[in-house]
């Protein structure tokens, strides 16, 4: 159908504004003065690629930042994403506790990440928190204070969002309703069991659904700042320290903007390197016939 | 044969059950804890309190200006939310029925935020921000919101109006209306679920919100809910009770929304995901 031009312009234009000013300024910004030294209180001056080399060679906890955030990467795509998909094949079963389990499962991701921080910091507390007592009367002593021991702190980080794959298992899951029940009929009568079930057909099938929530699990870790703010701030010493909390102390506690620029910049190349190499991992797109 | 078979159903009921606990367990205990005295919770007790008092959230409301944050949040979430899918809405119904030269370069651009890591442009924005006024204002807050919304809104309200039959409008054409009454009185009314499905994801991202409403505001006169937590976690630190009941009370509406809307919820992450 045809539209005349004034009303295209007019029904494009919020959308278009808002894209404008707050994706596609800031972004021109963001490259621009990543070249710079810009200090609060001086005007930027153009300093090559001073600040990337002062990253990549001098710049230690820049280097710890993200060795944290690619290993949260890797734990994420794998670990979270095969939670996420084991609990889709279980539920997909559709046994009487299916809808529930799928709905308590999702309140740790629809709430704000601040109150799950808040909530683990409670639950972990050395003197109150429900895990340590609980330990304590399973007999165990000598319980770290798992947020501020260099030994637990990276782990117990981790654990505040490595489980919680709820977003995983309903895309999964809203995939496999796709799936032709005449296939999986036909080979149970063949006499195969649920698990050949899952694992040679099942699965396959779900190359590309599973392949799109590896790209946001992977690259979700590029957003953590929340957790990190409520919890650690990324100590003790840089243990937890991860690109976005690093923007964030050299950004506002540092205000060093010409670094916090680069490390944007490096923080958006990383993501596009991810989904560009999880797409051909997983050949997203391509049918399951082309493999 | 059959001892696999037991060893397998085993393993899947402790799995099911670990989930269940570790999505119900942290809550139920800080809600729990919440009605409990100091003295209870420093005792570390794990059942339920001697008297459930109300005291805990009482202190929360003096101790912090929750109820001012509490007006934020629900400003912010609604605005955002009714504004995206209405101005957004419209983006989307252009995108999704017509054709039209560079459709393909707009649908590009408005999906291109999805590839962009938020805390990479806190910077460049506050900057933003600063030089237009709109630092440390709710209104300032709805636009970054709205913004960052603009993909997944896009996408799933598009799909929509492509499903929607030409025929309608033709016919209030004939009939004399005009585009823009059109789309009020005749597109809209039928998007309905894809605004429902839209708008809660939009809802949700608006109230859960925490690194720009951190970095925008700076005044308790504009801070909203998530920001209330990260600021008192020091002042709640000798008042353990008042720290369960802020974040219970910062939890209650996203869980209220979420159950009461579940299956636009589950519907919108699954369009959600298919774009990027």
């Amino acid at each position: 159908m045809k539209i005349k031009k004034k009303f295209l312009i007019l029904f494009l234009l919020p959308a278009t504004a808002a894209f404008i000013f707050v994706y596609a300024i800031p972004l021109v910004m963001l490259v621009s003065t990543s070249f710079t030294d810009w200090r609060v209180g001086s005007a930027p001056i153009f300093n090559g690629l001073a600040n990337y080399i002062q990253l990549f060679t001098a710049d230690r906890q820049f280097i710890s930042a993200g060795l944290n955030t690619i290993i949260w990467i890797l734990l994420q795509s794998t670990i979270h994403v095969g939670i996420g998909v084991v609990l889709a094949l279980i539920l997909a079963r559709k046994k009487f506790y299916w809808k529930f389990v799928r709905t308590v499962y999702m309140l740790p991701n629809i709430i704000s990440s601040a109150a799950v921080g808040m909530m683990f910091v409670m639950l972990l507390n050395p003197s109150f928190g429900a895990v340590n007592t609980l330990l304590g009367k399973l007999g165990f002593t000598n319980l770290p204070n798992w947020f501020m021991d260099p030994g637990t702190a990276f782990g117990t980080v981790t654990i505040t969002w490595l489980p919680f794959a709820a977003t995983v298992t309903i895309l999964v899951m809203a995939e496999m309703t796709s799936i032709d029940e005449g296939i999986m009929e036909a080979a149970r009568i063949d006499g195969a069991t649920e698990g050949q079930i899952n694992w040679y057909i099942i699965l396959p099938l779900m190359r590309n659904i599973i392949g799109t929530t590896t790209i946001l699990a992977a690259t979700s870790m590029l957003q953590k700042l929340d957790i990190i703010m409520m919890t650690t701030k990324g100590g003790p010493g840089d243990r937890t320290l991860n690109l976005p909390a690093y923007v964030y102390q050299t950004a506002f506690t540092s205000n060093n903007f010409g670094i916090a620029n680069s490390i944007g910049v490096v923080m958006i190349i990383a993501g596009l390197i991810v989904v560009g190499i999880i797409n051909r991992i997983y050949k997203i797109g391509k049918n399951s016939a082309e493999g | 044969m059959k001892v696999k078979k037991a060893i397998i159903k085993t393993g899947i009921f402790i799995f099911v059950l670990f989930i269940i606990i570790i999505s119900v367990a942290p809550l139920l205990w800080v809600l729990l804890s919440s009605f409990k005295t100091n003295r209870e919770i420093l005792g570390g007790g794990l059942g339920l309190p001697a008297v459930f008092s109300m005291k805990n959230y009482t202190d929360a409301l003096k101790l912090a200006p929750i109820t001012q944050f509490y007006i934020n949040s629900i400003l912010v979430a609604v605005v955002s939310t009714a504004a995206s899918v209405l101005l957004f809405g419209m983006g989307a119904y252009v995108l999704g029925h017509f054709e039209w030269k560079f459709k393909n370069v707009f649908r590009t651009l408005f999906s291109l935020g999805l590839l962009i890591p938020g805390a990479a442009l806190l910077q460049p924005l506050y900057q933003t921000f600063t030089s237009t006024n709109l630092n440390d204002s709710l209104s300032g807050l709805i636009l970054v919101y709205m913004a960052f919304g603009l993909p997944t809104t896009i996408y799933i309200m598009s799909s929509y109006f492509q499903t929607i039959p030409k025929e309608l409008e033709e016919s209030a054409y004939l009939d004399g209306a005009g585009f823009f009454k059109t789309f009020i009185r005749i597109i809209l009314p039928i998007a309905k679920p894809a605004m429902g499905t839209a708008g809660v994801l939009q809802f949700l991202l608006s109230w859960n919100e925490f690194q720009f409403a951190l970095t925008l505001t700076t005044s308790n006169t504009k801070r909203t809910l998530p920001i209330a937590l990260y600021y008192f976690k020091s002042q709640f630190a000798s008042n353990y009770g008042a720290m369960f009941a802020a974040t219970i009370m910062v939890v209650i509406p996203s869980i209220i929304v979420y159950i009461l809307l579940q299956e636009q919820v589950v519907s919108g992450l699954s369009a959600g995901a298919v774009k990027s």
